[in-house]
């Protein structure tokens, strides 16, 4: 069973100067994955590029890279595609049974067949810090004995229940240290929190960026433009492969979640960085973000 | 003659316990030092240090310096400290080096090409993967860049060995460098000088010759050119004059015959490396990089990076440029690697290295972290990023309390540490104020990837501990240089001449190639230059009138002195200062701030710095004659502090100097430069300074009526400051008069100081300036100045009026004055790179907050 659906992330800047030059580089574009298929996709950018490339980063994401040498005010970004998402692997849950501890000591013992992709998601990161206070947060749920899956989902509803969702009330820049003490994040933090808590035990995990689709309240139509990009994290469950948690929204990621990148942390794959040249001080942003299923 | 008896002479008592490089352990000089150590014994400590202050004097003509950081200011410049007595190798034990350098450097090339290519030896833990993927020097994003050309594929372009001896002589490498290794430059750099201040011993010795190696490193620059680059452009990229080794980043520039340029110089278009030249864009094929890896690309590694160019790592990633080291390179210093290098040289070279490494224990395998944690007060500790220079701890220097916090930093990271074995060192004879005497030293060699394999210099750079006992060695702190000898079998045949057979090679256009930054410096230079001087000129008349007037009955005198102080805080526009009456009553104190306090902006000391920091920041492109008076004319300013009393006669005799370094710079700059693009942007800002500076004089001195006799000293001061008394004298005998003044001093476009001449030679200059249309803006600018001052009439222009004020004059110079302002904004525009700031563009912010919660 699988669902399809059609995203559209609209990003638009607005100036305060002229931008003479501007380099940019999007994680954009949904990559193939064992239970993703990527049916079409296209990147606009307005005004027209002088280049407008697209290539596999490190992590083997989809990354364009674009840029612009006329003066302008104004930068669109539009990425559009139809994505088709299957259920997560069925084995997981049967694999995530083993204790969490037997993952743990593969790890460290370079025994896995994927080892070193573990390796790279069990250090700390650009943004992710290994850290004593992550380490005690996780173990209140991994404790001794206790099977992966069951412990994942533990540490995830902890999350969930302790730390309040505020919109705004960080940035990109805010560091993990303070999402922790004062316990308010968005997605991007929550998912690096619980990254830096089974790092901390041992455990390789790593940030995934992309989409969700929301459903409207009862009763209520689906307005268009209020979905966001979203973030959440995945853990490796050695020999079934990767099992991808939201800790924002306490459950595990299922035919709803379209990935577009995944990396250490959010470091490796913004939606958009890029450089500019202005004198201006100020921009403005505006997101829009739709995912609608546009057939099974 | 035994060879005892030189040693005797010399006092030298080898370190106990320590291999020495000069004599064996009884005592005798090791067959290759006999030569010189007698030389030296016969010479005696007292020619030494003779020749060690000729030294010290040559290296500061050539201005060479290590800039020291966390000093705080620009002026934290450490001269180059370098001992006369060379470090002598010889021929049998250089081959053991030599082949055993270039076989660490292929082995480092093939682990480089593995960990941005395959990474096969991480996948079968022949290296740990941790080691790589912790390493901050280990940047994803350039995974898969290769460096290509004609150049056998090698992807460690240039490396550098660390090398020290333990206590039975043997060398062993301390550290691999492979980021972008410096000293090499300064390398040269000893070479000239030891071979000027030891020129027979050298002779005597068959050295082998540096300058080769260099003309090996511009054909292997070269070859790693993208197959697509006939004649590739070559640029060296430095994060600029501040950095440690600025010095030397213009050496290597000036010596291979490169631009040197920063990255605001370089742009990114269409995927390819273009530098900002004068008037327009030119592309760029090979990159010796100066800069950290990671600094050089803000859009993709470090995103607040301002020495580095957007896209340069996309633009390598496309094969359109060769960067080298290629970025990501400096993973190879990872301490920890060392480590693993016996196993990975038997793995892929098939055979153990001959120049090992000092044993090293990584700290994230649980037998050598105990191994290490057992003999810490005996090893050496390292964290596996280079944090800082000098990070490493050496644990005989802890004391109980520092070892046990030191062992819980490393159980808590086992990971980040690495543990090596401590050496001893070698002792090298170095001189000290009591004669000879052995110091710890270090070699650092050289070598460059050429063909598919590898040069080595012959010779390095060799550093020892300033201290007997100190087991640190870093030019950061104040490590002592040494020559390295490395002696020939027999006549080195020249090779690799400069002159080369086969078809001419066309020139690159002399007019183009510089860096439009590089234009700008120099065009600054010329007008801090000429500030300074007429500033000078202009505080040596008020001293002369001071001497004269000051305290005196003269009232014509005193009106003088006064009127020329407040000329001195309009010229500078230091207000209030003379403006103030309190000052003008006492103006030793002021005065004396205006000359020495760098601090504040319009004084000479202030104009000073920037010129000096000017010069610096295009020192590729001066003669090397001109670090003759940069020496001196920074002390002139810098030691220009202490008493007070004693301040003033010292500010006077720095004001000659000042004026005597002043003019030799002008005249190196009429002498020893060529008239390219560089030099006419010097010369123009030299042009309007000068005549701004003189429009400025005579507008705050001759534009009202005093008396007669106070008028007529006023105009002695304007000449002399003007440097133009001498030819009025000459030419008008009689007493001074206002308009015959205004003709030599405005029209006579014969004499050099004539804002005539000035209109004429900027000129001449800026026709050789790039343009679009018929004629520049600032050409028009120019030419409107001169057409009004042609027009001008003398005689009408000094008309007095009611208030005994020359509105003419003044309306006069006032135009011209905003007319020269205006030609210099013009240029500015019209041929420098305004770096207009750069931001992170980050869309992720608002972005990911939005999301709501699923329902």
């Amino acid at each position: 069973m699988s669902v399809t659906y059609k995203v559209t992330h609209r990003t638009e800047y607005a100036y305060e100067d002229d931008v003479t030059l501007s380099y940019g580089q999007l994680h954009l574009l949904p990559r193939e994955l064992g239970r993703q298929r990527c049916v079409s996709s296209e990147v606009r950018v307005d005004p027209k590029p002088e280049v407008l490339r697209e290539r596999h980063d490190y992590f083997g994401n989809r990354v364009s890279y674009f840029e612009i040498h006329e003066p302008h005010r104004a930068l669109t970004v539009t990425a559009t595609s139809v994505v088709e998402v299957g259920e997560r692997a069925a084995g997981i849950s049967l694999l995530g049974n083993r204790r969490w501890e037997e993952v743990r000591d593969a790890v460290a013992g370079g025994g896995l067949p994927d080892h070193v992709d573990a390796t790279d998601f069990v250090l700390r990161s650009p943004l992710i810090p290994i850290a004593d206070r992550y380490r005690a947060y996780a173990e209140e749920s991994f404790t001794t004995g206790r099977p992966l899956v069951d412990a994942i989902a533990s540490l995830i509803a902890r999350i969930h229940a302790d730390f309040e969702y505020k919109p705004g009330s960080t940035s990109v820049s805010t560091p993990l240290a303070d999402v922790f003490r004062k316990r308010t994040g968005v997605c991007q933090d929550f998912a690096h929190l619980g990254i830096a808590c089974l790092r901390a035990i041992g455990l390789p995990a790593r940030y995934v960026s992309g989409y969700l689709e929301t459903v409207p309240a009862p009763g209520k139509p689906k307005l268009t433009g209020v979905d966001g990009s979203h973030a959440w994290l995945s853990v490796l469950i050695p020999e079934a492969g990767w099992l991808d948690v939201d800790p924002t929204n306490d459950q595990f990621a299922g035919d709803r979640y379209v990935v577009t990148a995944y990396g250490r942390d959010y470091a490796d794959v913004p939606p958009l960085n890029g450089v500019i040249y202005t004198e201006g001080k100020t921009e403005k942003l505006k997101v829009a973000v739709d995912v609608v299923a546009v057939g099974p | 003659m035994t060879t005892s008896e030189p040693i005797e002479s010399l006092a030298y008592r080898p370190l106990p316990g320590l291999y020495d490089e000069m004599v064996d352990a009884s005592g005798q000089p090791r067959a290759h030092w006999s030569f010189l150590a007698s030389a030296f014994a016969d010479l005696g400590t007292r020619e030494l240090h003779r020749r060690q202050a000729e030294a010290a004097r040559l290296l500061d003509q050539d201005g060479v310096v290590y800039n020291v950081y966390g000093e705080g200011s620009a002026a934290a410049r450490r001269r180059w400290r370098l001992d006369p007595v060379p470090t002598v190798m010889s021929s049998r034990e250089w081959e053991s080096i030599e082949s055993g350098v270039i076989e660490r450097a292929e082995l480092l090339n093939l682990i480089l090409d593995d960990i941005y290519g395959k990474r096969t030896l991480l996948e079968r833990r022949l290296l740990p993967p941790e080691i790589v993927y912790a390493h901050a020097g280990f940047l994803r994003a350039c995974d898969g860049i290769r460096l290509g050309g004609r150049g056998g594929g090698l992807q460690l372009f240039n490396y550098a060995a660390d090398i020290a001896r333990d206590g039975d002589g043997r060398c062993v490498v301390v550290a691999d460098r492979t980021q972008a290794p410096s000293g090499s430059g300064y390398a040269l750099e000893n070479r000239t000088v030891i071979q000027r201040v030891l020129p027979s011993l050298y002779r005597d010795s068959q050295v082998h010759r540096l300058a080769p190696f260099f003309r090996t490193l511009r054909l292997a620059l070269k070859e790693v050119a993208p197959p697509f680059a006939e004649d590739p452009r070559i640029v060296v990229l430095t994060p600029g004059p501040l950095n440690e080794t600025a010095f030397e980043h213009a050496v290597l520039a000036s010596s291979l015959g490169y631009p040197l340029v920063e990255g605001r110089d370089l742009t990114v278009r269409g995927g390819r490396v273009w530098m900002r030249s004068v008037g327009r864009l030119e592309p760029v094929d090979v990159i010796l990089r100066r800069v950290d890896g990671i600094y050089c690309d803000p859009l993709e590694l470090k995103r607040d990076s301002q020495l580095g160019v957007p896209g340069l790592v996309e633009a390598a990633r496309g094969g359109a440029v060769s960067i080298v080291n290629t970025l990501g390179s400096s993973v190879l210093e990872n301490p920890a690697l060392m480590a693993f290098l016996p196993r990975l040289a038997e793995y892929l070279l098939g055979a153990p290295l001959r120049l090992e490494n000092a044993r090293t224990w990584w700290c994230g395998e649980d037998e050598s972290r105990r191994y290490v944690l057992e003999r810490l007060p005996e090893l050496v500790i390292r964290p596996i990023s280079r944090q800082a220079p000098g990070a490493s701890i050496l644990g005989s220097e802890l004391s109980e309390d520092e070892l046990e916090s030191l062992r819980r930093r490393i159980e808590s990271r086992p990971r980040d540490w690495v543990g090596s074995e401590a050496l001893s060192l070698s002792g090298a004879p170095t001189l000290t104020a009591d004669g000879l005497e052995p110091r710890r030293s270090v070699l650092r060699a050289f070598a460059v990837a050429r063909s598919g394999s590898y040069v080595v210099m012959p010779g390095g750079l060799t550093r020892v501990s300033p201290q007997a006992l100190a087991g640190r060695i870093s030019s950061q702190v104040g490590a002592i240089a040494k020559d390295t000898w490395v002696l020939s079998s027999e006549p080195e045949p020249l090779t690799g001449f400069w002159l080369q057979p086969g078809p001419a090679v066309d020139a690159v256009n002399p007019m183009s190639s510089i860096p439009s930054r590089t234009a700008e410096n120099l065009w600054w230079l010329g007008r801090y230059a000429e500030r300074a001087e007429a500033l000078t000129r202009l505080l040596r008349a008020v001293q002369d009138r001071r001497n004269e007037f000051e305290n005196s009955a003269s009232a014509p005198g005193v009106e003088t002195l006064r009127a020329l102080l407040e000329t001195l805080t309009h010229i500078t526009s230091t207000y209030p200062g003379f403006t103030d009456p309190a000052l003008l009553a006492d103006p030793g104190q002021e005065l004396l701030a205006l000359i020495v306090d760098g601090g504040r902006a319009g004084t000479l000391a202030q104009a000073i710095r920037a010129l000096l920091a000017c010069a610096y920041a295009v020192r590729d492109q001066l003669s090397g004659d001109t670090w003759l008076i940069v020496g001196p004319l920074e002390r002139a300013i810098s030691e220009l502090d202490g008493d007070s009393i004693e301040l003033h006669t010292r500010a006077q005799s720095a004001l000659q100097e000042v004026m005597r370094s002043l003019l030799v710079l002008g005249g190196l700059g009429i002498e020893s430069m060529v008239r390219d693009i560089g030099w006419r942007f010097m010369d123009a800002g030299r042009r309007i300074e000068r005549g701004v500076q003189l429009l400025t004089l005579l507008g705050s001195t001759v534009t009202r009526v005093r008396g007669t006799a106070t008028d007529s000293l006023m105009l002695e001061s304007v000449l002399t400051a003007a440097e133009s008394i001498i030819t009025y004298r000459f030419r008008y005998r009689s007493r001074a008069q206002l308009e015959t003044v205004l003709e030599l001093l405005l029209l006579d476009a014969g004499n050099p100081r004539s804002l005539a001449y000035q209109l004429d030679r900027l000129t001449e200059d800026l026709e050789v300036f790039p343009t679009e249309g018929r004629l520049s803006e600032e050409q028009r600018l120019v030419l409107a100045a001169y057409t009004d001052l042609r027009l001008a009439d003398p005689a009408a222009l000094v008309a007095v009026d009611a208030s005994g004020q020359r509105p003419e004059l003044q309306r006069f110079l006032g135009g011209l004055l905003a007319q020269l302002t205006a030609t210099g904004d013009a240029v500015d525009r019209a041929h420098f790179v305004h770096v207009t700031p750069t931001f992170s563009l980050v869309g992720a912010a608002g972005a990911t907050s939005e999301i709501g919660r699923a329902a």
